[in-house]
Parts: C-alpha cells; sequence; structure tokens
C-alpha cells in the first residue's frame, strides 16, 4: 500500500504562509494499492487536488474508478466532493461506504451540500460519473475495496460518532481514525483492539493535551492519547493527522516533538513517527 | 471608511505556496465605518481570522455589534459563518442580511448547521442573530451608512451591495457573469450554450436592464470590488458558471466612473504569479485606453481608507 497525503487539517481549511510546510487543507488521504487499485478516505478540501493529478491518468479518459470510505459528514470531510474533476467526466466510477445506516440516507446527506441555495451543482444527480452508494457495516463484518479487506470502527466524536476504517493486503495493515475523542479514560480496549500490531495507524492529534482539556466536548484527540493508542495497541508506525486550524507549522513541529517524548516514555521508542504533511508519501 | 480584505478567493479555500501571497480564504471583506461597528461583506473562511480579530474588541465582552451583508448563499461566501467566533459570546447582536428566496433565510443558514454536517445547531449560536430579507433595490441604513442594493447575473441570483459613509462609497459585484451572453435564474446548465448567437429580444432587454442597475449602483463610487475569476479565454470556456473576466470589469468600472477598481474572487487554482502578471497586464490596457480609475488586485490584508479619515 502506498499512501499520500492531501489534507491533513482539521475543521476548516487553513490557508496562509504559516501552514504552508504541512498543509492547510481539510481531510483526504489517497492509498494505491498493491494490485494497482485507489481507494481514498475522506472528501476534505485536499481531494481536489487529489482530483487534478488524477485527470492524468485514466480519470481523465472516463476510464477510473476507486472506492471512497467517508469516516462522518462533517463539512471538512465531505466538502471537496463538489470540486473533485473525475465525477465530472463520463463513466468514471465511485463506490462510496460511509455512514449513516443506509445507502439512501447516506446520499440524502451528500445531496445535501449539493442544494441549489449553497451549490451551483445543485444535485448529485447532476454528476455524470456513476456513484454507487453503500452503508457500512458497523456489526464488525469486512467488505471489500479495490482488492482490500477492510473493517470499520464506530468511534465517539463530540455528540456523534465517527467510523475508523483498518485496510488489509497481503498481511499489511493501515488503520484510519481521525476525528475520534475518547472518554476521561483514555483510548478503550475496543479501539486498542481494533488498531493491534497495525503497520500504520493514523490517529486524529488534532489538540495539544491543554487545548484537549478545555475542549473535551469536541470529540478530538490530543498527541497524547495517540500516542498511548499506539503503545498500547503496538502499532509499528504512528501517524499525526487532523492539526487544529490555528495551529501554525512551527505549532505542528512543537507537537510532534513532544508525542515522540510521549512515545519515549511509554516504552514506544521503536514506534516511529510521522507527523503528515500534505503531498508526502507513506509506503507499507 | 476602511475597507480591508480577509478572503479574496473564488469556489473554494486553496491553501498552499503558491496563493499565499494573494490568500486562499474565500470571499470576505470588512467595511469599517469612523468609529462605528464593522459591516461585513460575505461570510467565506476569511470571516474566521475576521471574528478572531473582532474577539480582541466589544465582541470579547458580548458587546460587540456587526451587520453582514450576504451575496448570495454558495458555499464560498457563507461557509465561514460556523466559525465566526463572536457567535459564540452571549450579547453580541448579529444581523445578517440576504436576498429573500422561497426558504426563510435562518431556515437556509440552519441547513449549514444541520447534525450530519457540523457538531453546533444554528439554534445554539450565544449571540442574537437577527436574519433581514432584502428585496432587489431595497434601501437600508446601518448606523450613519446608507446600503443600496441590486441583483446579478449568477445562477441562483447573488446581490451587490454599495455602501455610502464618511463622504465615500465603495460598491461589491461578486458574483456575477457578463451581461451579455447568458441571463442566469434557477436552471442548471451542464454544458455551455454556444455563444455570439442571437440572444431573444427579451433576454437581451433583461440583461441591459440588469447592466445598468449596476453601472447605476457603482456611480461615481470610490472603490469598486468586481468578481474576475475568469481571464477572457477561460470565461468563453465556461460562461455557464456565472464569473467574469477584467475586461468586463474595465466597461463597467468605466461607464460608472468610479476611483479605483479592484479585481477580486480569484480563481482557486490562479497561482499568486499569475495573479501579478493579470494585474500587470491590465494595469497596461488601462492605461493605453485612457481609463481614470486606478486598478487594484484584492489579497489578504489589503487596506483600503476612502473618504474621510
Amino acid at each position: 500500500m502506498k499512501i499520500k497525503f492531501w489534507g491533513v487539517r482539521g475543521s476548516i481549511p487553513a490557508p496562509g504562509p504559516d501552514t504552508i510546510r504541512y498543509g492547510g487543507n481539510t481531510s483526504c488521504v489517497s492509498i494505491h494499492t498493491g494490485s494497482g487499485g485507489l481507494v481514498i478516505i475522506d472528501m476534505g478540501t485536499g481531494l481536489m487536488h487529489l482530483g487534478n493529478t488524477l485527470m492524468g491518468g485514466p480519470f481523465g479518459k472516463s476510464g477510473g474508478r476507486a472506492t471512497l470510505l467517508l469516516s462522518h459528514t462533517h463539512w471538512d470531510h465531505i466538502q471537496g466532493l463538489g470540486f473533485f474533476a473525475p465525477v465530472f467526466v463520463g463513466a468514471n466510477q465511485f463506490t462510496v461506504w460511509g455512514p449513516g445506516g443506509s445507502p439512501e440516507v447516506l446520499e440524502q446527506i451528500l445531496e445535501g451540500q449539493m442544494d441549489p441555495n449553497f451549490s451551483p451543482l445543485q444535485s448529485l444527480k447532476n454528476f455524470s460519473a456513476k456513484f454507487d452508494v453503500r452503508a457500512v457495516p458497523l456489526d464488525g463484518s469486512a467488505f471489500d475495496a479495490e482488492g482490500l479487506t477492510v473493517t470499520a470502527r464506530e468511534h465517539p466524536h463530540g455528540a456523534t460518532t465517527a467510523l475508523a476504517f483498518r485496510l488489509e493486503e497481503a498481511g499489511r495493515s493501515f488503520v484510519y481514525a481521525s476525528d475520534v475523542g475518547y472518554g476521561e479514560g483514555g483510548p478503550s480496549p475496543e479501539a486498542i483492539a481494533f488498531y493491534r500490531g497495525a503497520d500504520v495507524l493514523l490517529h486524529d492529534t488534532t489538540y495539544r493535551p491543554e487545548d484537549q482539556a478545555t475542549r473535551r466536548n469536541r470529540g478530538f484527540s490530543s498527541y497524547e492519547d495517540a500516542a498511548i493508542a499506539a503503545v498500547e495497541a503496538g502499532v509499528k508506525r504512528l501517524v499525526m493527522f487532523h492539526y487544529d486550524q490555528d495551529y501554525s507549522d512551527d505549532d505542528v513541529d512543537a507537537l510532534c516533538a513532544n508525542a515522540r517524548t510521549v512515545l519515549d516514555a511509554r516504552g514506544g521508542k521503536s514506534i516511529g513517527l510521522v507527523p503528515a504533511r500534505e503531498g508526502e508519501e507513506l509506503e507499507i | 471608511m476602511k475597507v480591508r480584505f480577509w478572503g479574496v478567493r473564488g469556489s473554494i479555500p486553496v491553501p498552499g505556496r503558491t496563493t499565499s501571497r494573494y490568500g486562499g480564504n474565500t470571499s470576505c471583506v470588512e467595511v469599517r465605518p469612523k468609529g462605528a461597528p464593522p459591516i461585513i461583506i460575505d461570510a467565506g473562511t476569511g470571516l474566521r481570522r475576521l471574528g478572531k480579530s473582532l474577539m480582541e474588541e466589544a465582541f470579547r465582552d458580548g458587546k460587540g455589534e456587526t451587520s453582514i451583508l450576504i451575496s448570495h448563499t454558495h458555499w464560498d461566501h457563507v461557509q465561514g459563518l460556523p466559525f465566526f467566533s463572536p457567535l459564540y459570546r452571549q450579547g453580541n447582536q448579529v444581523h445578517i442580511f440576504a436576498r429573500q428566496r422561497d426558504t426563510h433565510l435562518e431556515a437556509v443558514f440552519s441547513q449549514q448547521h444541520d447534525m450530519p454536517y457540523f457538531p453546533v445547531p444554528l439554534s445554539a449560536m450565544h449571540a442574537d442573530m437577527h436574519f433581514h430579507e432584502l428585496i432587489e433595490g431595497a434601501r437600508f441604513e446601518i448606523g450613519r451608512a446608507k446600503v443600496s442594493c441590486t441583483r446579478l447575473n449568477h445562477p441562483w441570483i447573488a446581490m451587490a451591495y454599495r455602501i455610502d459613509v464618511d463622504g465615500a462609497a465603495v460598491v461589491y459585484c461578486a458574483d456575477t457573469a457578463p451581461f451579455a451572453d447568458i441571463l442566469f435564474g434557477r436552471e442548471f446548465m451542464v454544458t455551455p450554450p454556444a455563444l455570439d448567437q442571437p440572444l431573444p429580444a427579451d433576454v437581451i432587454a433583461e440583461l441591459d436592464k440588469m447592466r445598468a442597475g449596476v453601472v447605476a449602483l457603482a456611480k461615481n463610487a470610490d472603490l469598486l470590488i468586481y468578481d474576475t475569476q475568469f481571464t477572457k479565454d477561460e470565461y468563453r470556456l465556461r460562461p455557464h458558471w456565472g464569473h467574469s473576466h477584467p475586461d468586463d470589469a474595465i466597461a463597467i468600472a468605466h461607464d460608472a466612473g468610479v476611483k479605483t477598481l479592484c479585481l477580486f474572487h480569484h480563481a482557486p487554482l490562479r497561482s499568486d504569479d499569475d495573479n501579478d502578471a493579470i494585474l500587470a497586464n491590465y494595469r497596461q490596457v488601462v492605461k493605453q485606453q485612457g481609463e481614470r480609475f486606478n486598478l487594484l488586485s484584492a489579497y489578504e490584508g489589503l487596506e483600503l481608507t476612502l473618504g474621510d479619515e
């Protein structure tokens, strides 16, 4: 699996000279599978740039297909969809797996973003690509995404929930766990079990612990939560993700240094630490 | 009055190295009459930083007041509102003005806060929000400022605003297409119609009337802020998107006799270098045509003082 970061920011895109190094686009990660498939997780503004890149290949000639996994439908995870160029090209095909409990509900939520009051596109029906919308099974059963075996887990996210995904291919595993906010006790045993032994755990690190303490109701993690989860689950590498919109590049540098300290102090010296940066790739 | 640009981009915010000088935030302009509360035009992502700056003032203590004029409710003109800090402080008064439509304005804005999309409902905002629905041609006052408006040529219709205060006038025209090829309403156009074809007489009359309304609104204005998302060539490829280009903006500025024309609502993928080149090119054009107005291109942080100091 080859993982690439297109948007690593939380809540709202944060343009400006002080977010250039890590990037200001909202959540979007692509996974190129060993067998040449494409899986995309979340559709923040980073999706526009991924789409423009894809137009140079089969997607530009109406022969592309990909699976989109959607963690939840807050704006910063869907707002790139209307700007994703491949959806306006002929017969490109997308399978979309997301929350909502039924394909009809999920499709209606996505349709709401295209409401003519808000979007000149007016409706998903005006996309020429084919969308096959499906509801993620929440009973832990696996489903297929371009040859990857995927399982999902519902995590607490403030007053709602967000899905974490575990992607497996040929004995390798990648876990995407953004927008998770555990209770006072930290990562739950069920969450740890879900992350267990992953080659790469991408985990929400929206906040510093002191910022998280005053904003616990927002449903995000600190780098401390992420480091604890990584150590307890015995993962090989931890990716920091979904930085607060107010954090500058220098702030994220500090977040990263502190996360390393926590990992080392808790027995995770062997765990690799990677702060997600727009445009960077990671191979598993 | 002072006019300050907080977001100058169209369609979608674009963080990154190639847009950092002009800025990647979507549309938001602050108009500050002397010694009076701010009047804000549009609530794109630029509103987030403006909100933080306002929290240094009366808004921090819940004693702030502002009016936000919304050109239209497409995402890039409203998506900053849920992140506007003054809304989260009890006592602040926030007035939202926008064009009347089939659905009540408050219901439209509530949708942005619905549960599947955003964690905090509009009804949970601590500030007092007041919604004011406008009809085309409405005139009203915000303190000493006199506000007028007219409709623009954009899918689902946008409003242009003029604010007269402190002996000067600023006019905001975004989003709009030229008044030449397509009359926009509510229809979705999958593909661009053929250009340079004769239009029906009633469509021509309607477009002429709309253009005359814009020229009248901008008459002798000190500053005209205008949607120039496209170059002329880009416009010919996508005339059905409802945006204009500098040649059209210059013609309007000429006819209205404005003092300064400001290019605005830059295309998301327009780099800083491209914007520099467009400005340099059109400064030549303006000079060659003998126009009497200054030409600027909006960037985040640009602040202009108009009229009485």
